[in-house]
């Protein structure tokens, strides 16, 4: 019988230091990962000379939010810089690059991504700090559909499993209903997806092989790549269909896997503050934001991860403090309800600030509604329009939805929708991270 | 399982971690012509690495005598 199994934390003694301990530890990365970059990247060399400021500048916390943030768009300009294909960011010789990884490209180009041996080992200490803490353990076989491609996606989260002592079964070119037949031949007990594909396989599942998803094996499942698991009725949604726990996690390529949900499910995800730094600002003001509820930008910067360093990187990630302590007894604090959205999806429509992710918890709130919706906001002439596409689950009358839909919509959002309904079935369907959100205002302005 | 508060326990795990890595590094001087050792001695040494982060910078802070 495995002791350590029993054990609450991956690491009994980082996850339970006192605030002081931890801010101190995190003064002392910081600086060390500041000199890193500072000495071995000629574009942070150049960033932090041009800024003057220096090393020997960071004294305390509060003086690194005088280090200039690195903005995505920075990533992608220095690309056309030498060494190809990295550019002037990277901090070790490029044959100690042992794996490429790109972003999505889902805020336009890919930025590349170099891990060394010991990054790709960060990597996967980060996930098993996050599998752990939400019950993983060397019993278990977790099944990954995903498609092990060039993104970083749950890559990590394979070897994060490995180091826990899982057996690890990649689901990688199979189509969905084969992935869900080799979970069901294999008993998996465990599995990573987004959001979006954990829904599209329940759905595959009952309406494409007759296979009642909560009959399965799996009693856990950790998503990622979106905020679904940290909205409470898509999380519902999830967990009613398999039958199992659902985890939220929310990590980037260029940053790392930073933030995960327990298993004692505190609505939201703990920080892991031994390895990141995470900063909030206001979204307006950019002051910082340190006092509990109050939502603002993430500003992040990986402690440890050397090759190409992400200090102060403008994440775009909404998120506000939880004033509470999760029971867990974990002291890392707690990002209340998750990533809440992002700075460039959150836009000012008709005056009021909307959120695609309070659209998305109304409309998978009802039960005669499908998963699948989509938001787009047009201004076809002075005025801002915003339409939202529902499926109706087969069997429901719009009559029996309209009404409900469009008064929780008025009440959470501030707004009015023009509500068009179609059969289940008819919008498109995602495997990895969904595009439900469309502002064409400025195509519509052009 | 020990308490892990217990200082000297972690202390004499991490003079554990200090001797890997010296001997990491003594390997890796020594393998140079050797491709096969020195290859699996720099992912022993990313390793070692993880068990620096999980322990020994913090230790090294003292943060023991910090509330």
């Amino acid at each position: 019988m495995d002791q350590m199994a029993h054990t609450e934390y991956w690491n009994p003694y980082l996850e339970t230091l006192s605030r002081k301990q931890l801010e101190k530890l995190q003064l002392f990365k910081f600086k060390r990962i500041f000199a890193w970059a500072y000495s071995h990247s000629k574009f942070h060399r150049h960033l932090y000379d041009t800024a003057g400021i220096t090393p020997d500048d960071i004294q305390s916390l509060s003086d690194v939010r005088k280090v200039p943030k690195v903005e995505k768009s920075m990533m992608q300009d220095i690309q056309n810089k030498e060494p190809f294909p990295y550019g002037d960011a990277l901090c070790v010789p490029l044959e100690e690059v042992s794996a490429f990884r790109q972003t999505s490209g889902t805020t336009g180009q890919p930025v590349y991504q170099p891990d060394t041996w010991q990054d790709w080992e960060w990597w996967a200490e980060c996930w098993a700090c996050i599998l752990w803490s939400q019950g993983y353990r060397a019993r278990d076989r977790v099944f990954l559909p995903f498609g092990y491609n060039i993104f970083v996606a749950f890559w990590a989260g394979h070897y994060g499993a490995e180091k826990l002592g899982c057996e690890v079964v990649p689901g990688g070119v199979l189509d969905t209903q084969a992935r869900i037949l080799k979970i069901q031949e294999l008993q998996a007990t465990a599995m990573m997806a987004t959001p979006t594909y954990v829904l599209r396989m329940a759905d595959v599942a009952k309406n494409k092989l007759g296979i009642d998803p909560a009959g399965l094996s799996i009693n856990k499942i950790t998503c990622a790549g979106e905020p679904g698991a940290g909205i409470p009725a898509t999380k519902k949604r999830m967990e009613e269909a398999f039958g199992a726990k659902v985890y939220d996690h929310s990590g980037a390529t260029e940053i790392g896997a930073w933030s995960y949900e327990c298993r004692h499910q505190p609505f939201g995800m703990h920080v892991n503050e031994a390895m990141f730094l995470v900063e909030i600002e206001d979204l307006e003001t950019g002051e910082p934001i340190t006092e509990p509820g109050k939502k603002g930008k993430m500003v992040i910067t990986a402690l440890d991860r050397m090759a190409q360093p992400c200090i102060r990187f403008d994440s775009k990630d909404v998120i506000q403090w939880d004033p509470d302590p999760c029971a867990c007894g974990r002291t890392f604090r707690v990002i209340k309800g998750g990533v809440i959205g992002r700075a460039d999806d959150i836009t000012k429509v008709k005056g009021v600030l909307l959120s695609p992710a309070a659209v998305e918890a109304v409309v998978r709130s009802f039960d005669g509604l499908g998963d699948e919706y989509e938001l787009v906001v047009e201004r076809p002439g002075d005025v801002d329009h915003i339409t939202l596409k529902v499926e109706l689950r087969t069997g429901v009358d719009r009559s029996q939805v309209e009404p409900g839909l469009r008064d929780q919509l008025r009440l959470k959002t501030n707004l009015g929708y023009d509500l068009q309904f179609f059969e289940y079935g008819s919008l498109p369907r995602y495997k990895l991270k969904a595009r439900r959100f469309k502002d064409l205002r400025k195509q519509n302005k052009a | 399982m020990q308490d892990i508060k217990d200082r000297h326990s972690l202390t004499a795990i991490n003079e554990k971690i200090a001797s890997l890595r010296k001997t990491t590094g003594d390997l890796e001087n020594q393998t140079m012509d050797f491709p096969a050792l020195q290859s699996n001695v720099k992912r022993i040494s990313a390793s070692i690495k993880m068990l620096e982060l999980n322990l020994s910078d913090a230790l090294a802070l003292g943060l023991e005598d910090t509330p």
